[in-house]
């Protein structure tokens, strides 16, 4: 109701402001079309988008662009000896020759880009899925978005401890799984599930909180849009695909960066349930990269790690806008 | 370049500024000296001293009260850091050089790993004659390359638990708290026993699973050595006979479902305290849990390889000074006290809630509530004395003690889970020698 | 005419058996995601042991118990100073949502409705800012918080949490979606950016900054390493570390952790579902009418 009011305002000639072509226009003028000459407007609005989005710009340059390009320098860097004792000293490429040819960490960037491709577009699907659910009118709708939220806001290490509890061979999961007549499953301990298992927890954290952008992105589609398409005969299913989809193009392009990066930086599930084990099979760049910095103390090499997942995060992020480009000046 | 362009630039460069400003100036406390001593008087100082206690659930402000108490000239700031946590939070702090914390944790295992990273004042010459009051073994875990680098202020050991209800009733007759001891062998094939007719559903389990401290002792029994070798200790070597067949049995526990997979650490006491596990290698620390015990219980010696040596887990927690602190004489009397002093103020004050390093205060730990007020107690007390005297291997004294932890721990994990041992030891070895390059 | 009845009769049947068959299925879907949680929560209403000793086998048990207990939220708000730890999370929280918001709409505003060279490329580094992993530039970081004397402050937790990239994208991917003419609408009247973003957009978009608030609110409410790293006074420390308390490194109490992580998690969920009812329809669905 308040948005019509203000667009009513804005949209009809207000009183006492003087337009363009009053002889008055020098009184109580901020900045109209065409008052001054363009060359003050044009400074004008360069003064005024360096306003906006200076605070938000400088905080992130310093805090994190600036400490990054100091990991970024210290990737070039190479250390003899340890700690406090050690001297560092400039080692051009080593340290990515070192990390890039070591079958170790190839296999593991294999892994993490397997997990990838397999992890994002399930999460989004079904984030999405139980957005449009949770969007129809179903009664309680609010308590069950509050419920499928519930899991991202109990910190993760709560929550990864309470699954590994779980997911234990005697745990309940297994036990509703016998219940049902089906095999207990090694989950955590068999290497060709624990990275399925960590999937699963990840996705019962992260689900909850794309559904929530996309609720609101669904929420933001004209009812306008779904009558005319009932009018011309489309189901539920096809107007889900000619209508909402089309018209989530925005907020799905960054629930799916968001998740992207979120699932690149994921390690608290691996650290607490697998140790990137069995054998491995979980170990992924983000968790390799924080083992090498913060237990194995090798800064540079952890750093080293660290910048290869960023660049990787940011080829496929990139390709994201790009499939998702709105032709928007 | 545009003007909004132009404009972020500027702020880029003068922020560039601002940082390297903010790094140049971190060295201004310069080298750390070693000169110095504790003195007859007390210095006035404030310290701060970074701990894994908790200051009220685990009364480590009673302790902190009662030095200040005993020297109020000297004011302790403790801080308490998740014991998780311990070392990132060392490794920001300590190496900023700011001499801040003054007093930090130390796991003894670590001793010379942190040494070899400069993060140690060496304490050989302000502890020298000092250390008599400690068990000597202790003291041994915390030196390296001849140097006293922390001071130990708790122990640890470990003692056979079995349930002796599920025991009575698979018939087993209980090993016993001194005298000889069953084998590991031996012990599988009574876990087995005991889950066919005792009602176990576990038979045989570990305090905590896959991690070296724990397991260190089967290789070392059957023969295998601590794990390193060389004279520089950063050559592995756990792909040896003794260690094959160390961690072939370790693997048939899970296979042959005499132990459960997959119950982590944490979970192990609370498994064993509902009562359905027939025999629990755990450490001290599990003797004052058993008073809540719904079931009858007792302790025996550890287990040993057949035909081997007995060997148990030792070591624990030590204090170390920040070669940067600018207060080492206050830091010194405070490790003092809570280590050498009396009894030990660290143990007194906790009401010896660990396992303690000072003799005397070992005396008062084993008279503790815990220890006489049941059968079982009373055993458990017979076998701390006994191995805690005999039986104790320290954990393996490398500089490069924490890569090898880490990844000889995934490899015993992997093991647990079904991997084949030989296989696994070896590749835990490649990664391990790739690991130790920086310190060769 | 006479038809007609019958159709909508069985049309009307057909929406509500629909309307039923969804309800159960979202029924299903929350249960489903709500179950472990609720099972934390039950098991935080044990003695601290028994959630282990009753996993297994799987029985009424594992999830109720038979001894109920509220000795794990005793503990937790008495010598776990639990109570101080979630007052510091709500004001390092609040804080930085408000801060942050300050900072962000406008930003969002000037990369979605303003046009200048470069705009890409601060939205670029915008987006490149918010995939630096925190852990890379954590330790370093953190000395230099210090040096500033920083730490152990409010304002040393606050600060890294208001420069919030996601909430920034979150907010000009709708921007982006408000039509234009309302834009130039309010420039033809004289408004300047400030009073079109604060008076047409900003009424139109209480959705999108209400999630952009939960993003910089949760990011800031779950962050661990960061006030690890920068506070050692017990006094300022948040409640995601005082959860650690409740596992020492020879004592594991699970009710007590299961407890302290659900305490956690009510403020979130509650401001969720307390603000949902102020997400509103779309700025189109209201059209230029």
């Amino acid at each position: 109701m308040e948005a019509v009011q203000v667009i009513d305002e804005v949209g009809a000639p207000a009183k006492g402001v003087p337009t363009p072509a009053s002889p008055r226009a020098t009184r109580g003028v901020r900045d109209t079309a065409t008052a001054r000459g363009p060359r003050r407007r044009a400074r004008r609005a360069w003064l005024t988008a360096a306003a906006f989005l200076a605070p938000a710009v400088l905080t992130i340059l310093l805090i994190r662009i600036i400490p990054f390009l100091g990991a970024v320098v210290s990737t070039l860097h190479v250390r003899d000896g340890v700690g406090l004792l050690a001297e560092e000293r400039f080692a051009g490429l080593q340290n990515y020759v070192d990390l890039l040819s070591d079958p170790l960490f190839q296999a593991t960037l294999g892994r993490t880009l397997l997990f990838n491709v397999i992890i994002n577009p399930l999460q989004i699907a079904l984030a999405l899925a139980i957005a449009v659910l949770l969007t129809r009118r179903v009664p309680a709708r609010g308590l069950w978005r509050m419920a499928v939220f519930i899991p991202c806001t109990i910190p993760l290490v709560g929550s990864s401890i309470a699954w590994g509890v779980a997911l234990r061979a005697d745990g309940p999961i297994n036990g509703i799984l016998e219940f049902l007549g089906l095999p207990a499953q090694p989950f955590l301990s068999s290497p060709s599930q624990a990275l399925a298992s960590i999937m699963l927890v990840a996705s019962w954290v992260g689900i909850g909180y794309w559904m929530i952008f996309l609720v609101a992105g669904i929420n933001d589609i004209p009812d306008e849009l779904y009558e005319a398409a009932s009018l011309d005969g489309a189901g539920g299913w096809r107007s889900f695909w000619s209508v909402t989809l089309p018209m989530l193009r925005r907020p799905l392009l960054f629930v799916l960066v968001a998740d992207t990066v979120a699932n690149f930086v994921l390690f608290v599930p691996m650290q607490m349930l697998t140790d990137g084990g069995p054998q491995n099979s979980t170990t992924m760049l983000m968790f390799d990269a924080y083992r090498r910095t913060y237990t194995y103390s090798q800064p540079n090499q952890g750093a080293t790690a660290t910048v290869i997942l960023t660049v990787i995060m940011l080829i496929i992020v990139f390709v994201q806008f790009r499939l998702l480009k709105e032709d928007r000046g | 370049m545009t003007r909004a362009a132009f404009g972020k630039f500027l702020a880029l460069g003068a922020a560039t500024a601002v940082m390297l400003a903010g790094c140049a100036s971190d060295s201004s406390t310069g080298s750390p000296s070693d000169d110095w001593s504790i003195p007859d008087e007390d210095p006035t100082a404030k310290i701060n001293v970074v701990g894994i206690i908790d200051p009220v659930a685990e009364s480590m402000d009673e302790v902190i009260a009662a030095f200040e108490e005993a020297h109020p000239t000297i004011d302790v700031n403790y801080q308490y850091v998740p014991f998780d946590d311990l070392n990132s939070v060392l490794d920001t702090r300590i190496t900023s050089k700011s001499g801040d914390p003054d007093v930090f944790w130390v796991d003894q295992p670590r001793v010379p790993a942190l040494s070899a990273r400069g993060y140690l004042a060496d304490l050989t010459a302000a502890f020298d004659g000092r250390l008599d009051g400690l068990v000597p073994a202790t003291v041994e875990s915390s030196s390296y390359d001849g140097k006293l680098w922390s001071v130990p202020i708790a122990n640890s050991t470990q003692v056979l638990f079995y349930n002796k209800d599920i025991l009575d009733a698979a018939g087993i007759t209980p090993p016993g708290s001194s005298g000889e001891r069953v084998t590991w062998q031996e012990l599988k094939e009574l876990g087995a026993q005991a889950q066919a007719s005792g009602g176990a559903d576990i038979g045989l389990m570990v305090g905590q699973p896959n991690r070296y401290y724990q397991l260190e002792p089967i290789p070392v029994s059957a023969g295998g050595g601590v794990g390193v070798t060389g004279d520089d200790m950063l050559t592995p070597d756990f792909t040896n006979g003794g260690w094959v067949d160390a961690m072939t049995y370790y693997g048939s526990l899970f296979e042959d479902g005499v132990s459960p997979k997959g119950i982590t650490p944490e979970q192990t006491d609370a498994t064993f305290l509902a009562g359905k596990t027939a025999f629990f290698v755990e450490g001290n620390w599990m003797v004052p849990k058993m008073l809540d015990a719904t079931f009858n219980w007792g302790a025996a010696l550890n287990p040993v390889w057949d035909g081997g040596d007995p060997a148990t887990p030792t070591g624990s927690w030590s204090l170390g000074i920040n070669p940067f602190s600018q207060n080492k004489e206050a830091a010194a009397i405070f490790i003092d006290w809570m280590a050498i002093d009396g009894e030990g103020g660290y143990g007194k004050h906790r009401a010896f809630a660990e396992l303690p390093a000072n003799v005397q205060g070992l005396e008062s730990y084993l008279a503790g509530e815990a220890f006489t007020s049941s059968e079982g107690g009373k055993q458990a007390a017979e076998v701390i004395a006994e191995e805690t005297e005999t039986s104790a291997v320290p954990r393996a004294s490398t500089v490069g003690y924490i890569e090898f932890e880490e990844i000889i721990g995934r490899a015993f994990s992997d093991i647990a889970n079904g991997a084949d041992p030989a296989e696994a030891l070896a590749a835990a070895e490649t990664e391990l020698t790739n690991a130790w390059k920086q310190y060769k | 005419m006479t038809a007609q009845p019958t159709a909508v009769g069985g049309l009307q049947r057909r929406m509500r058996v629909q309307r039923v068959i969804l309800g159960v299925l979202a029924g299903l879907v929350g249960l489903l995601f709500l179950l472990p949680a609720i099972w934390m929560l039950l098991g935080s209403l044990r003695p601290g042991g028994d959630i282990i000793g009753s996993v297994s086998p799987l029985s009424w048990n594992t999830l109720i118990p038979d001894v109920w207990t509220l000795d794990n939220y005793a503990a937790l708000f008495g010598p776990l100073r639990f109570g101080q730890a979630m007052m510091n999370s709500l004001i390092v929280a609040f804080a930085s949502v408000v801060l942050g918001l300050v900072i962000t709409i406008p930003a969002a505003y000037a990369l979605s409705v303003f046009r200048f060279p470069g705009r890409e490329l601060v939205f670029a580094v915008l987006v490149v800012g918010f995939m630096i992993p925190f852990e890379a530039i954590a330790i370093p970081l953190a000395q230099i918080f210090t040096q500033w004397h920083l730490d152990n402050t409010y304002i040393g937790l606050i600060l890294p949490g208001i420069g919030n990239g996601l909430a920034i994208f979150n907010l000009r991917q709708f921007f982006l979606g408000v039509p234009g003419e309302l834009h130039e609408a309010a420039r033809v009247d004289g408004a300047s950016e400030l009073r079109t973003m604060t008076q047409v957009y900003l009424p139109l978009s209480v959705t999108p900054v209400i999630n952009s608030a939960l993003l910089i609110f949760l990011a800031q409410w779950s962050a661990y390493l960061w006030p690890l790293l920068v506070v050692s006074d017990e006094k300022i420390q948040v409640a995601a570390i005082a959860l650690s308390r409740t596992f020492s490194d020879t004592s594991f109490n699970f009710g007590q952790m299961f407890g302290g992580a659900l305490v956690i998690s009510v403020i979130p969920a509650v401001l969720l579902l307390v603000l949902q009812r102020y997400f509103t329809q779309s700025v189109a669905t209201k059209g230029l009418k």
